[in-house]
This record gives structure tokens, C-alpha cells and sequence, in this order.
């Protein structure tokens, strides 16, 4: 696992770090035991005085940037154990680390490669899917279409046949209406004709007229045979 | 044959019995049948002598007051007898059930005459003669004067219509319009 061993890496170099702190504390103390105890500045002023400075120079303040010889030494000595624990350990762990996460990487890309061309795989699956229901919207839009017109048109010639026969029974019914009111004029103008012959012949028919009438019956059915 | 036409029968037998009785079957006859056409072209007189409300005096009385000295003593008292008895309804067809009863005891067919007058005797035998050699067959002429044929005569003997009458010519000119 890159991340633990990471974490154990970084671990031993703080380790490092604290130990050699812990050995630089001994040996300064060290120094201190083996000589009267003298300050640092008046140390300094030694130093000056004895590299032929004069006693003003002691007065200076010291420079607080610069830090003391041997705590650069122990410093440095510091630095190139943790720098060389860390080039003997800590690269190569970072390298393999740096290794996997490439693999890991590489792989997801390569997932990712192959997710994307099954996706484009389905997409262009989808896409032949839509092309075809596209096509067969299109060829049942056309079919309903073409039914559409085949029922307008037979609407349409049922429609005419009907308003044909309607027209026919139309002009039947005022032919029959015309004739009807004709006859029924006809019988009534015969029967007032009638009535009025009725009246006028009844008047008429005196008593020697009817019984010319009877006679006349009388012969007609003697003559039947 | 329903039971009013066993009534029917049954009036009409005892009436033929008492015509026949009182010797004068042909007068009595045509005089019944005369009475029955009026008695069917008359709603005024058939529903006066139908009247359940009338007692039966009044109406035989109606019935004596229009034939009395016009008809047979005999032709009076059965048509009476029948209105008293109820029957006035089915007198027309009583009667005409006597009547063929009478021509079919002298063998004889029943010629209904409708004419616009009376005829006489003279014509009344000719007519017969003329029929019985139209038809071959012997005839009893029962006379009705029937003023809406207008002129002329309308004979039926059984189903066989003669029709010579002016209304009948005047409705064949009506067809013809």
C-alpha cells in the first residue's frame, strides 16, 4: 500500500530528526562541563580582542542571522543522515508509490478508454436503435397516413353515394308528392264535379225519367242472356 | 254458430212459423224485410228501439205508431214482439234469415232490388222473370225504395251484384277522372 508506506517513511525520518536533536543536546553539554562556564558574548569579545579588535567592538550586538558553528555542523550532519536515510528509503517508496499511482492511473485510463468505448459502443447501439424506431415511426406515420386517406376516400364515396340516394329519394318524394297532390286535386275536383251532377241530376230525374230508368234496368237484364 | 246466431235462427224460425201460419208469407215477408232496411238506414230509429231506457211499451208503441195501417196486422205484432223481447238489434238480421228461410222453402233465392221508386207489380213480375233468366234461378224479389241510387236499380242475389243505378254510373264516371 503506497499511502503506509508513506506514512512509515515519513515516520522513521521524524524519527531521525528527533535523535539527532537528542545527541546534539549531550555533546554541547559536554563542552560546557569541561571549561568554566563563560557567556557566549564574552566569548565573542575574547575572540574579537584576540583577532585584534578593540574593546568597543565587544559593545556590538551579535548578529541573531548567523547561527553558531557547531550547530550548523550537527545541523548539516543532521540533514545528510535524514537526506540519505531519506534518498536510501524514502525515494524508492516514493518512486514505487509514484509507480503505482501511474499503474493506477494508466489503468483508469485505460478503464476509463474502454468505458468509453463501450459507451460509445451503446451510443452507437442507441443511435442505430433511434435510426430504426425513427424509420419505423416513419413507415407507421406513412401507414396511418395512407389509412387516413383510404378511409377519407371511402367516407368520401360513401358520403356521395349516400347524397346521390338522397338526392334520388329527394326528387322520388316530390315526384310521389306531385302526383299524389295531383290525383288528390283530380278526386276532389270529381268529386264536386260528382256532387254537383248528383244535385242536378237528382232534380232532374222526374218520375217518368225513373221509370224509363227501371225499364231500361229491366231490359238490360232480360238481354244479359 | 255462436249462441246469438242460435237466437238469430231462432226468432227468425218462429216468426217464418207465424207468417207462414197467418197464411200470407210473401206479403208479411217483404214487408219485414222493407222495415229491416229502414231500420238499418235509420240510427235515429234503430237507437230509440235499443234504448234500454225506454221501457218496452214505449218502444213497441213507436213501433205500431210508425207501421200501424201501412203494414200487415201480422207484420206489426212480430216486429213488436221483437222490439218487446229485446231484440231490436238483431232484427235486420232476423229478418233476413226469415226471408231466406221463405225462398228457400219454395226454392228460391233472395233478390234484393234497391230502386229510387216503387215499383208496380207489372214491373215487379218482369223483373223476376228477367232475373230468373239472367241467373237460372227462381227468385224471391224483396223491393227496397232506396233513394240514394238515385235512378235506375241495384239487384243482389246472393253475391251477384246487377247494378244499373245512376249513382253507380256516376261513380264510374268519378274513376274515370
Amino acid at each position: 500500500m503506497p499511502g503506509a508506506m508513506i506514512r512509515r517513511t515519513l515516520g522513521a525520518a521524524a524519527l531521525l530528526v528527533g535523535l539527532g536533536f537528542l545527541t546534539a543536546a549531550p555533546l554541547a553539554a559536554q563542552e560546557a562541563e569541561g571549561e568554566p562556564e563563560i557567556s557566549h558574548a564574552s566569548e565573542e569579545c575574547i575572540h574579537l580582542l584576540e583577532d585584534g579588535g578593540e574593546i568597543d567592538d565587544c559593545q556590538k550586538a551579535p548578529n541573531q542571522l548567523v547561527p553558531e558553528k557547531n550547530e550548523v555542523i550537527w545541523g548539516a550532519f543532521g540533514f545528510v543522515v535524514v537526506f540519505g536515510f531519506l534518498t536510501w528509503k524514502g525515494v524508492p517508496a516514493i518512486k514505487k508509490t509514484m509507480e503505482a499511482r501511474t499503474e493506477r492511473i494508466r489503468g483508469d485510463l485505460e478503464g476509463a478508454e474502454a468505458a468509453k468505448a463501450e459507451a460509445q459502443t451503446v451510443l452507437d447501439e442507441y443511435r442505430a436503435q433511434l435510426a430504426d424506431a425513427k424509420a419505423e415511426a416513419g413507415r407507421i406515420i406513412e401507414e396511418a397516413r395512407q389509412a387516413a386517406e383510404g378511409v377519407k376516400r371511402d367516407q368520401e364515396a360513401r358520403l356521395q353515394t349516400e347524397l346521390a340516394a338522397m338526392r334520388e329519394r329527394a326528387a322520388a318524394d316530390v315526384e310521389s308528392a306531385k302526383t299524389q297532390a295531383i290525383a288528390d286535386l283530380r278526386g276532389e275536383v270529381a268529386s264536386l264535379a260528382i256532387g254537383a251532377a248528383e244535385v242536378v241530376v237528382g232534380k232532374n230525374l222526374d218520375r217518368d225519367t225513373q221509370t224509363q230508368l227501371v225499364e231500361q234496368y229491366i231490359a238490360s237484364v232480360a238481354n244479359r242472356n | 254458430m255462436t249462441v246469438s246466431d242460435d237466437r238469430t235462427t231462432a226468432y227468425a224460425r218462429a216468426m217464418f212459423d207465424v207468417a207462414r201460419a197467418e197464411g200470407d208469407l210473401s206479403r208479411i215477408g217483404d214487408e219485414l224485410f222493407r222495415f229491416a232496411r229502414a231500420l238499418e238506414g235509420s240510427d235515429e230509429l234503430r237507437d230509440a228501439l235499443i234504448d234500454p231506457h225506454l221501457p218496452a211499451s214505449r218502444r213497441q208503441q213507436i213501433v205500431e205508431d210508425l207501421l200501424g195501417g201501412k203494414a200487415n196486422a201480422s207484420t206489426v205484432a212480430l216486429v213488436s214482439m221483437a222490439v218487446g223481447a229485446g231484440r231490436a238489434r238483431d232484427l235486420p238480421a232476423i229478418i233476413d234469415s226469415l226471408v231466406a228461410m221463405s225462398a228457400a222453402e219454395a226454392n228460391k233465392s233472395v233478390a234484393e232490388v234497391r230502386s229510387a221508386i216503387e215499383l208496380t207489380d207489372d214491373q215487379r213480375s218482369r223483373l223476376g222473370a228477367a232475373l230468373e233468366s239472367a241467373t237460372g234461378k227462381q227468385v224471391d224479389i224483396k223491393v227496397v225504395v232506396d233513394p240514394t241510387v238515385l235512378g235506375g236499380i241495384v239487384t243482389t242475389i246472393g253475391d251477384t251484384v246487377l247494378d244499373g243505378s245512376v249513382r253507380s254510373r256516376l261513380e264510374r264516371l268519378k274513376q274515370q277522372f
